[in-house]
């Protein structure tokens, strides 16, 4: 069975923590890659803000509770803030005599880099990968305080 | 008006900004700005008063022809006066009552409010912008009722208040609907100027009423008002008495004029106005409670107004528009003065208090005052308007109804000067009420006599309010000529007719003063007689509360009934009944007709794909035949990874990927979960043999496997695929034109989703912390092995968090 650990149970595993300690830059790296290369290429918020969340769980699963305690965001305020992102686009584009949501496209050439582009719905992808994050987050925590609860039981 | 409604909302809010933290500062800043409303008002009077309404009109939401639609004219113009004059009065006199409490800023922030939403019922033409305003006063007024939360009979107070007072809202806005669909006006000037008749109208009026009754604490909803006395005695004094009860005169007043001549109106307005004088009256007249007694006697003074106001007619109006003035001024004085006492003495008991006169001069001053205009005594206002409106009804111009109205007033004027005396007598005479000792519910020791020399002197501060406002009660009499003609061209806008009417100090010897005098003698008699009895009338067994309690309670059992009726907890039951409903809707279509559009599917287009559809399958066929929970979600997981390979074979990566990523998490919780659970699968309940099980999988497989055919075959519009993949690049700037579907084309269906997943999130985190603090309270509960009755405070404390 797998289950949540802590250092202090007898039954952690070393091999799991080492790898999730490994892997979790890259899976962040990862997610940030799949949201902002969505725009042109397969990936996109969702599933970048998934895989980001994946890295939390993998973080739940290796070391438990209190590794996840750790994190002191409070995915309330994550899910907040990409809410706010999100609609903040929409009104913004409305606020520049736009259509809700209507995207608007900066072009420019910036030396060393080239030529960059931003649109503004990238932004808009931006707030749902942090919105899904904090929801995932928001599941852990769930799991987290069960955990607790069947400590103290005992 | 709008930038003024808008800096009530404003400073409201920077008021409650500081939530439980220490905002001294708020109440005068609110202060300010009701003082700015005041200030404002008087510059614009003149014109105003001289019959040019000023409008505004602001389209809201154009596609429903939703506007807010303000109009200030003569009426509008004295309630707001009254609204914001009192407003600051209230304000300031909060500073010396509250002291050094915590939470002004909240108190400031929601005074600021309702003051807000009050001026906008006063100012609104509209009907719904009136309804809007309306019920923003409800639930102001509901929270300042409630204002020291930590009191059980304040929260039930609160609520109560806020039920009886927002189901009226809602009748009055099926009124408003009736009207404005039938007679396409959506204003109340329109109204008036074409109204409309018949039986709809009727009844339209009738629900209109029902929500003035309710707002102005009218039989039989009476009963809320004396409960919302559980608020602070200031917050009391604004909303309970001088203006927020005003709410319901003030559209019978607007509508009397044109609406009272025809059908049920005046009947319904005389009978429900007469029993509350009568009702309130009697139960002032059996109070100890000074605050209480005022507020019943508020309830009284309402019946008198509704009855004025309701009758339409010109003079009945004119009086009672006056009468409405002078009991904002004398109510909101004797409010305020019992305040004072409460604060200084310590108890607003009348058996308890003695020797007022010599502690606090000016209260005792301000409340003779004050009684004596509640009274009609002159030379104060009271007594001006009161004569004005029986001089009114004894020029009967309506008949029957007319003479009922004379009479039932003079009744409740009789009442109203004895329950006046009792509480002026209860609250500065020496001798109080002797003690009921044969009654066992009274326990003697509660009711010793407060010490005159251990009550505070209060700050000048403290009791100017209600010094000043009893003082213009008198000043209001003196002056009856100036006041009554600035009243007149006011009540102007209610019916023109009222224009030409006239208030005087000293009638002569007419029969208005023949009535008067034979009112007061009898209630003076009156109180004589009924000056030793102690005895209270608990408001709470009143037949009117007793009913609301039982049809609260009926509510709340029936749907505790029907939910247990209707949720078993069987996790298994609940999965049945949806999945066989699934299968009976989608069958029904497909029975229907919906069969037509399924194509013979190919099995696959490659090899390639082939084996990925076995896989899948294989993967799916295994998971029944699993024994363990956790073999099943594994061989589930399977299942869910060929089917990305399947998305990624037929070219939709983007699929693909959010397939793989959604199906790892689903996993990841499958396990989390499922470590607390026995690794094997428990026994199917009884109800539900292996027969019905294998029905039901196999019904809803078949028929969604039939509905997913025929619904991709039944395509009728042309697909808009092709221009979505034309217009991703030069519209939106993307190549990914499955991502630019979900950020751009379709961007709003995908903020209406991420807001569910916000709100499924957010609520899952509150859910899992309330249940946490909840465990630790029970914790802290078991461990001191607290009172008896500890389970019925966690449960109050577990609604009320």
């Amino acid at each position: 069975m797998i289950r949540p650990m802590t250092a202090r149970d007898p039954k952690w595993s070393v091999v799991l923590g080492a790898t999730v300690t490994g892997l979790t830059p890259i899976l962040l790296l990862f997610s940030i890659f799949l949201t902002l290369r969505g725009h042109n290429a397969p990936g996109g918020g969702f599933s970048g803000g998934l895989v980001m969340g994946s890295a939390v769980i993998l973080r739940y699963l290796a070391s438990g509770p209190a590794g996840t305690r750790t994190l002191r965001i409070d995915p309330i305020a994550l899910i907040g803030a990409g809410l706010m992102i999100a609609v903040g686009v929409g009104l913004t584009s409305l606020v520049v005599d736009a259509s809700f949501l209507e995207s608007a496209i900066w072009k420019d050439d910036l030396p060393v880099i080239g030529e960059i582009k931003i649109v503004s719905s990238s932004i808009f992808d931006i707030g749902v990968h942090i919105l899904v994050v904090g929801v995932v987050m928001a599941m852990v925590i769930a799991f987290a305080e069960a955990d607790d609860e069947v400590r103290e039981r005992r | 008006m709008i930038p003024l409604l808008l800096a009530h909302l404003v400073v409201a809010a920077l008021c409650l900004a500081p939530g439980r933290h220490s905002a001294r500062w708020a109440l005068p800043f609110a202060a300010l700005l009701s003082a700015a409303t005041f200030g404002w008002l008087v510059s614009q009077s003149a014109d105003i008063l001289d019959g040019n309404p000023s409008t505004t009109n602001v389209e809201w939401i154009p596609e429903l022809s939703l506007s807010i639609t303000l109009r200030l004219d003569g009426f509008g113009l004295l309630m707001g006066l009254i609204v914001s004059g009192i407003g600051v009065l209230v304000l300031l006199y909060s500073m010396a009552y509250f002291g050094r409490r915590e939470d002004l800023g909240r108190l400031a922030g929601l005074i600021t409010g309702f003051a807000g939403a009050m001026l906008g019922i006063v100012w609104a033409d509209g009907l719904l912008t009136l309804f809007v305003f309306w019920e923003l006063t409800s639930i102001t007024s509901f929270l300042l009722i409630g204002f020291t939360d930590k009191v059980p009979a304040a929260r039930a107070a609160a609520v109560r208040a806020f039920l009886v007072t927002g189901a009226g809202g809602l009748c009055m806005l099926a009124g408003f609907i009736i009207l404005t669909t039938s007679t396409g006006h959506t204003t109340i000037s329109e109204l008036v100027a074409d109204p409309p008749s018949g039986t709809l109208t009727n009844v339209a009026l009738v629900l209109v009423l029902l929500g003035a009754f309710t707002k102005s604490a009218q039989f039989p909803f009476h009963f809320w008002l004396p409960g919302a006395m559980a608020a602070p005695t200031p917050v009391s004094a604004y909303l309970h008495s001088a203006t927020m009860v005003k709410a319901g005169l003030v559209v019978v007043a607007r509508f009397a004029p044109t609406f009272a001549a025809d059908g049920p109106w005046r009947w319904l307005i005389v009978s429900a106005g007469l029993t509350s004088l009568m009702l309130g009256g009697f139960r002032a007249l059996r109070q100890q409670d000074a605050k209480l007694a005022l507020a019943h006697g508020t309830v009284s003074q309402l019946g008198f107004l509704m009855v004025l106001l309701g009758l339409g007619t010109p003079a009945a109006t004119y009086a009672g528009v006056a009468m409405l003035v002078a009991h904002a001024l004398f109510k909101a004085s004797l409010f305020l003065c019992v305040g004072v006492v409460d604060h200084e003495a310590g108890t607003r008991d009348m058996r308890r208090l003695r020797g007022l006169r010599r502690a606090l001069p000016v209260v005792a001053a301000s409340t003779t005052i004050a009684a004596a205009s509640m009274a009609a005594v002159p030379p104060t206002f009271g007594f001006v308007t009161k004569e004005k409106a029986i001089d009114g009804l004894l020029d009967n111009e309506i008949g029957a109804i007319g003479t009922v109205a004379l009479i039932g007033i003079a009744i409740g004027s009789v009442l109203t000067v004895a329950y006046t005396i009792r509480i002026a007598v209860g609250l500065l005479g020496d001798n109080a009420p002797g003690i009921d000792t044969a009654d066992p519910d009274i326990d003697a020791a509660d009711l010793a006599p407060v010490d005159p020399a251990s009550i505070h002197r209060p700050s000048i501060g403290f009791v100017a309010a209600p010094a000043l406002l009893a003082a213009l009660s008198v000043i209001a009499g003196l002056a009856a000529g100036p006041v009554g003609d600035r009243i007149a061209d006011a009540a102007a806008s209610l019916d023109p007719e009222t224009a030409s009417k006239h208030l005087v100090l000293w009638p002569g010897f007419n029969g208005a003063l023949l009535v008067s005098t034979l009112i007061v003698a009898a209630g003076v008699a009156l109180w004589w007689f009924t000056r030793e009895r102690t005895r209270t009338v608990d408001a709470r067994q009143s037949f009117a509360t007793v009913v609301y309690e039982r049809t609260y309670d009926g509510l709340l059992d029936g749907a505790r009934r029907t939910t247990v009726l209707t949720q078993s907890g069987s996790l298994p039951l609940y999965l049945a009944i949806v999945l066989v409903t699934l299968t009976a809707a989608l069958g029904a279509a497909l029975i229907a007709g919906a069969t037509d559009s399924i194509s013979s599917p190919r099995f696959s287009n490659s090899a390639v794909e082939f084996v990925v559809v076995l896989v899948t399958g294989a993967f799916a066929v295994a998971v029944p035949f699993s024994r363990t929970r956790f073999g099943a979600a594994v061989l589930l997981g399977g299942s869910g990874y060929a089917l990305a390979i399947v998305y990624l074979v037929q070219g939709a990566p983007d699929l693909a990927i959010t397939q793989f990523v959604v199906e790892t998490l689903t996993i990841v919780v499958f396990l989390v979960v499922l470590a607390r659970l026995p690794n094997e699968f428990s026994t199917a309940p009884p109800w539900a043999p292996r027969i019905a099980r294998l029905g039901i999988a196999a019904g809803v497989g078949v028929t969604v496997a039939l509905f997913a055919l025929s619904a991709s075959g039944s395509r009728t519009a042309p697909s808009v695929g092709a221009d979505y993949i034309e217009l991703s690049e030069p519209e939106a700037g993307g190549r990914n034109v499955v991502n630019v579907i979900l950020v751009d084309f379709r961007g709003l269906d995908t903020l209406g989703e991420i807001t569910v997943l916000a709100v499924a999130g957010a609520g899952v985190v509150n859910l899992v912390r309330a249940a946490r603090r909840q465990q630790r309270r029970n914790r802290i509960e078991d461990s001191t092995d607290v009172v008896a009755d500890a389970p019925s405070v966690r449960r109050q404390v577990g609604v009320w968090r």
